[in-house]
């Protein structure tokens, strides 16, 4: 039995919860309260990975993309030529981590900076308006997070600046809560220095991370076909299968991408604001203003449109007192004003030199599941085509470097680097506007040689795109363009290309042995998801790339068709070679003569027959003067006459001396001129020249037309090629025939007094949805 | 001529043949062609005259000049080769035996291939030969399989022996030998041969006595006759002037095979004036039989498309343009009906040749 006291207490208590309860209904209207909170960015970027790409097995994938775009942009930004050494092993195989490194030869990144640079979420040194292939800060930080989140490991960093002399070393993890690098180490390495080079980045993250072969197959890929669009870049890529190596064939860089100017037809509230306060402690004009802050825009222009917004366009100090509506009216009548189309100093194309010797020689990565050293093989076909050598040599040098780590595996298969040359590249490229953005379109395509079978490459900004092939417009177009362009048919390719000839094949493209390159580079590109690994057919692209495509098909139909003439000769020759001998022997079993003599007549005469060029009369009359023969053009009947076929039917020969239907050129040896072997002739120079000459006079066309020209509603022109080209441009592609196959010893690094204007503004409308930093 | 004769004659054309070749290129130095006429449906012409089908006059060129015809030339040579070989080894083959004897691989490693892709090309080359040299088969000794039957008062001297096909012709029939040629016909002494479609047919009829009794000797070719029947046919009818009947089943096939005899073949089209008989009498079985003799529908057949294509095109040949084929065929077109000699069973197993055929022998005056 219990005491009353505890019987009170109870009690008590009870009471203390009712007034618990009792007092939680007036804490209810605080919990109906809605608690705004600030989410640090990184935390933001951390939750929703998926945002940048970094879903669940592409991880490895976007994380070694990320680092090799830096890579690249570090150097192309100074025009340095490329050295990357990538890597990515297992690190522990139990907690799936791995180990991935990446070293380069670019600007590396200044001491002071480095942290914030490297971890912090939003923080780039690329937020411009150019074409690039990192915009949107988010990439490397990316990394860096998800290290610090999965491990307890510090990320490594080693950089040499370029602005700086030492090399600095940094261990690193990012406070996530709080989007800020911590700093666990910083160190100046005097004397045992990683980095070789003038300035150079290094990286060295542990990362979490399952890794399907569908994966690690694309991240092969991925190295791979950078290496074929930056074959200026020397790649090397380690991995557990192996050492790869990408070499550099040539020296030759793009000019890089310029950053210029906002165009005025995008101008809106902010981006006006900010070029009034940059100018904010000059004492200049509002349309001086204007017309140094946008592009295509004059004094004159800019006065005019000032005072369509019946604004005094001779205010100096009070620029930046204007209001906002005031300035809205600015904006308003921008929008309705024609511009001339903005220019494309800020792509940077591939460019028809360098994207050629990408495709003459593609370097992939082949496994072959028996250990067996390949034998090299070097083709000299007859035809004596220049390039069709395949450099298996190289291969065999290749395979002294590969280490094969783990051998415990059962079915081990022997990765080596593979170099694909082929017989025949060529190239093109259209300019024009996609979304408002002037949109650069690069097509190439290789055939032959070792190439054995189709295959399509998609670059956007220099990245390549693996997946969504088939969404993608460039799959379209190759469907949609008519293979007869090349010259034959659809049942000759089948009959010439494939091996399973009942197959019953749709798309006849698929059976032919060339590799299509599409590139496209705009600052904006009209991707098909968030994804962004797929191209949505937006506007004129589609015709564009098609335009593209049948061009090169017509390029390539000139070797195909002679491929095919020599095929024939080829066919007709064995069959010369495999029947006669049954003739032969048929008659001199018959007769019981000896054959020998028969033999040479007959291979005289079928060489003779195949090599029949010239006029036939005179071999016929040469043979009748020389036999006695009663010369008649007619042929003449044998002297077995033709008799009633109800008896017995004698076989009449007819002495017919027929022209040959084919006047082929001698079958043994196949004289291929050297000229045409490679059709990378005069390509679309005739866009770009046209341009350069159409340039000056337009410049004098120009000034005459803007007087004229209303402020009125009037459309872009279409395909409008001949206004985005600028001069500099055109200096960089080469308007004669290329190299084909050398590379070029001259250090023909792009000059480097181009010093892009890091203009720091941000401009979000601009910023594309290209890739994530 | 006998024989042997013929024989060496065969080896000496090949031979010619061969030596015009080889002189055409050694000496002339030009390509060597072959002209052979063209066998086959569009080169076959309906010859009023002679009322049976005759070869026209196309022709094709075989030569090594042309890049097509290689194989097929040196496929005719090596035929002729071999048709030479086997005569000279004084052998007999059929026409497998050819195609084995000639077959081989042409082409080197990479792309082998038969020098026949198959039998019908090697039996093209030995229908070559035998328009190159205007010789038949028989003669070189590539024979076939003898397929035609014979029963009746008929004596064959064959190989020197005399063969009487009367003797156990109440149980069996004869095979023809395919070799016509060896064959000569010693005695016939019956009235009049008939020639039935199926051989079960003219067993039923020869068990019933219907060749003591009306004196008759019965053919068969066993569905479509091979040359030797047709010639025998032909011999007994215009050597020996008996009238010859032909029986066949009721529907367009029948017809056609019945036709073999009376006007020839697309096939055969250049041999036809040894082959075929255009005074046979081809009496049945006739559409309308069907329905005059009471045919049970249920033992009658439809007649499906190919036939009534056939016999749309029948009813254009010049040689069914008379009243009575018109008649039937049109008959047939509208009922879609055909039917077989073995219907006739469900009437009785001797009404056939007790009743049908003595019927229709009458009407045309041979009993």
């Amino acid at each position: 039995m219990k005491p009353l006291k505890s019987v009170a207490s109870v009690i008590k208590s009870n009471e203390k919860k009712i007034q618990n309860t009792i007092q939680s209904p007036s804490s209810n209207v605080e919990k109906h309260k809605i608690i705004y909170s600030k989410k640090a960015e990184s935390e933001f970027f951390v939750d929703n990975s998926a945002l940048a790409g970094f879903s669940g097995e592409r991880i490895l994938y976007m994380a070694v993309r990320e680092l090799i775009e830096n890579a690249l942009d570090s150097c192309e930004t100074f025009s340095i030529l490329p050295s990357i050494k990538i890597s990515l092993k297992t690190f522990d195989q139990t907690n799936d981590l791995w180990m991935l490194s990446c070293e380069d030869n670019g600007t590396g990144i200044t001491s002071d900076k480095l942290p914030v640079a490297v971890c912090s979420f939003l923080t780039s040194a690329k937020y411009m308006e150019k074409q690039q292939r990192g915009l949107f800060g988010v990439g490397l930080k990316m990394v860096a997070a998800f290290s610090t989140k999965d491990t307890d490991f510090p990320i490594k960093i080693w950089s040499k600046s370029i602005e700086e002399a030492d090399e600095y070393y940094f261990e690193l993890r990012t406070d996530i809560g709080t989007n800020k690098p911590i700093v666990l180490k910083k160190v100046i390495n005097r004397s045992e220095a990683i980095i070789k080079s003038n300035s150079g980045f290094k990286i060295n993250v542990i990362l979490r991370a399952r890794l399907v072969p569908i994966t690690k197959n694309k991240i092969y890929d991925y190295v791979t076909q950078t290496s074929i669009v930056n074959p200026y870049s020397h790649i090397t890529f380690e991995t557990d299968d192996g050492i790869f190596t990408f070499d550099r064939r040539t020296s030759i860089m793009p000019a890089p991408a310029m950053e210029i100017l906002p165009h005025p037809s995008d101008m809106d509230l902010q981006t006006l604001k900010k070029a009034i306060s940059k100018s904010a402690g000059q004492k200049i004009t509002l349309s001086k203003i204007l017309c140094t802050s946008f592009q295509k825009l004059s004094y004159e222009k800019a006065k005019e449109i000032i005072s369509l917004a019946q604004l005094d366009s001779n205010l100096k100090n009070s620029a930046t007192e204007l209001s906002e509506h005031d300035l809205i009216k600015i904006v308003n009548i921008c929008k309705k004003t024609k511009f001339q189309n903005p220019n494309t100093d800020h792509l940077s194309p591939i460019g028809q030199e360098i994207l050629t010797i990408g495709m003459m020689s593609e370097y992939t990565i082949v496994s072959s599941k028996n250990i067996v050293e390949p034998l090299p093989s070097i083709n000299n076909n007859d035809n004596n085509i220049a390039n069709s050598q395949s450099k298996k040599i190289d291969n065999e040098t290749d395979n002294e470097n590969i280490k094969d780590n783990n051998n415990n595996t059962t079915s081990k298969s022997n990765f080596s680097v593979k170099i694909l040359q082929p017989v025949l590249t060529a190239y093109t490229s259209r300019i024009g506007i996609i979304n408002n953005r002037p949109t650069i379109i690069e097509t190439g395509l290789a055939y032959g040689g070792d190439i054995s079978s189709f295959k399509l490459y998609r670059f956007a900004n220099k990245i390549p795109l693996l997946y969504d092939e088939g969404s993608d417009v460039a799959r379209e177009v190759v469907s949609e363009v008519e293979i007869n362009k090349m010259g034959i048919t659809k049942k000759q390719a089948k009959e010439q290309f494939s091996t399973n000839k009942d197959s019953k094949r749709e798309r006849i493209i698929e059976v032919l042995p060339i590799h299509i390159f599409f590139h496209i580079c705009s600052t904006k590109i009209p991707y098909k998801t968030a994804g962004k690994e797929s191209i949505a057919s937006e506007g004129e692209l589609k015709s564009y790339m098609k335009s593209c495509l049948s061009e090169l098909y017509r390029k390539l139909s000139i070797q195909i068709r002679k491929e095919l003439k020599i095929k024939e000769a080829e066919n007709k020759m064995k069959l010369y070679k495999h029947y006669l001998p049954f003739i032969v022997e048929a008659i001199t079993e018959s007769l019981g003569i000896k054959n020998s003599k028969l033999n040479e007549s007959f291979s005289l005469l079928i060489e003779r027959h195949l090599t029949k060029k010239s006029n036939v009369n005179d071999v016929e009359e040469d043979n009748i003067v020389k036999h006695d023969k009663p010369s008649e053009s007619k042929p003449n009947l044998s002297s077995l006459s033709q008799q009633d076929p109800k008896t017995e039917k004698k076989e009449k020969s007819n002495i017919l001396s027929k022209s040959p239907k084919n006047n082929n050129n001698n079958n043994r040896q196949i004289d291929v001129p050297k000229t045409t072997t490679n059709a990378n002739q005069d390509i679309h120079k005739s866009k770009f020249s046209k341009t350069f000459s159409d340039l000056n006079n337009k410049k004098k066309e120009r000034s005459n037309t803007i007087h004229k020209k209303n402020i009125g509603l009037k459309k872009y022109p279409k395909n409008n090629n001949n206004n985005n080209s600028s001069e500099k441009k055109l200096e960089n592609i080469p308007t004669k025939q290329l190299m084909i196959n050398k590379i070029d010893d001259k250090q023909k690094i792009r000059s480097t007094d181009i010093q892009p204007t890091l203009d720091s503004y941000q401009n979000q409308r601009r910023v594309n949805k290209g890739k994530i930093r | 001529m006998s024989s042997a004769e013929k024989k060496t004659e065969v080896i000496h054309t090949i031979k010619k043949i061969m030596k015009k070749i080889s002189e055409d290129v050694i000496i002339q130095r030009q390509m060597p062609i072959l002209n052979i006429p063209k066998v086959g449906y569009d080169n076959t012409v309906w010859s009023d005259e002679k009322r049976m089908l005759t070869i026209g006059d196309k022709k094709i060129e075989v030569s090594p000049d042309s890049v097509k015809k290689i194989p097929t030339f040196a496929q005719y040579l090596v035929m002729a080769n071999a048709i030479k070989k086997l005569l000279d080894e004084d052998m007999e083959s059929t026409i497998r035996g050819m195609y084995y004897a000639t077959l081989s691989n042409v082409g080197d490693e990479k792309n082998k291939q038969k020098f026949w892709n198959n039998q019908d090309n090697s039996d093209d080359a030995i229908k070559a030969v035998e328009l190159l040299t205007g010789i038949p088969r028989e003669v070189f000794s590539v024979t076939s399989k003898p397929k035609g039957m014979i029963s009746g008062p008929i004596k064959l001297r064959v190989g020197g022996d005399i063969i009487d096909c009367n003797l156990g012709s109440r149980s069996t029939s004869q095979l023809i030998p395919t070799n016509i040629g060896d064959v000569q016909i010693e005695d016939v002494k019956a009235d009049f041969v008939m020639v039935v479609e199926k051989d079960t047919v003219l067993n039923n009829i020869r068990k019933s006595g219907f060749i003591q009794k009306y004196n008759a000797i019965l053919m068969t070719g066993s569905g479509e006759p091979d040359r030797a029947t047709r010639m025998m046919v032909k011999i007994l009818n215009e050597s020996w002037k008996r009238p010859v009947v032909v029986f066949a089943d009721a529907d367009p096939w029948g017809l056609g095979i019945a036709l073999r005899y009376k006007i020839g073949s697309e096939s055969l089209s250049y041999d036809s004036d040894r082959l075929v008989t255009p005074d046979a009498q081809v009496l049945g079985m006739m559409f309308s039989d069907i329905y005059e003799y009471n045919i049970p529908e249920v033992a009658r057949l439809t007649a499906n498309d190919e036939d009534i294509n056939r016999a749309n095109d029948m009813k254009k040949k010049p040689w069914m343009k008379n009243k009575k084929w018109q008649k039937e065929l049109n008959l047939f077109l509208n009922k879609k009906e055909k039917c077989e000699l073995d219907a006739f069973f469900k009437h009785g197993f001797k009404y056939l040749a007790e009743t049908y055929l003595p019927k229709k022998l009458r009407e045309v005056g041979i009993i």
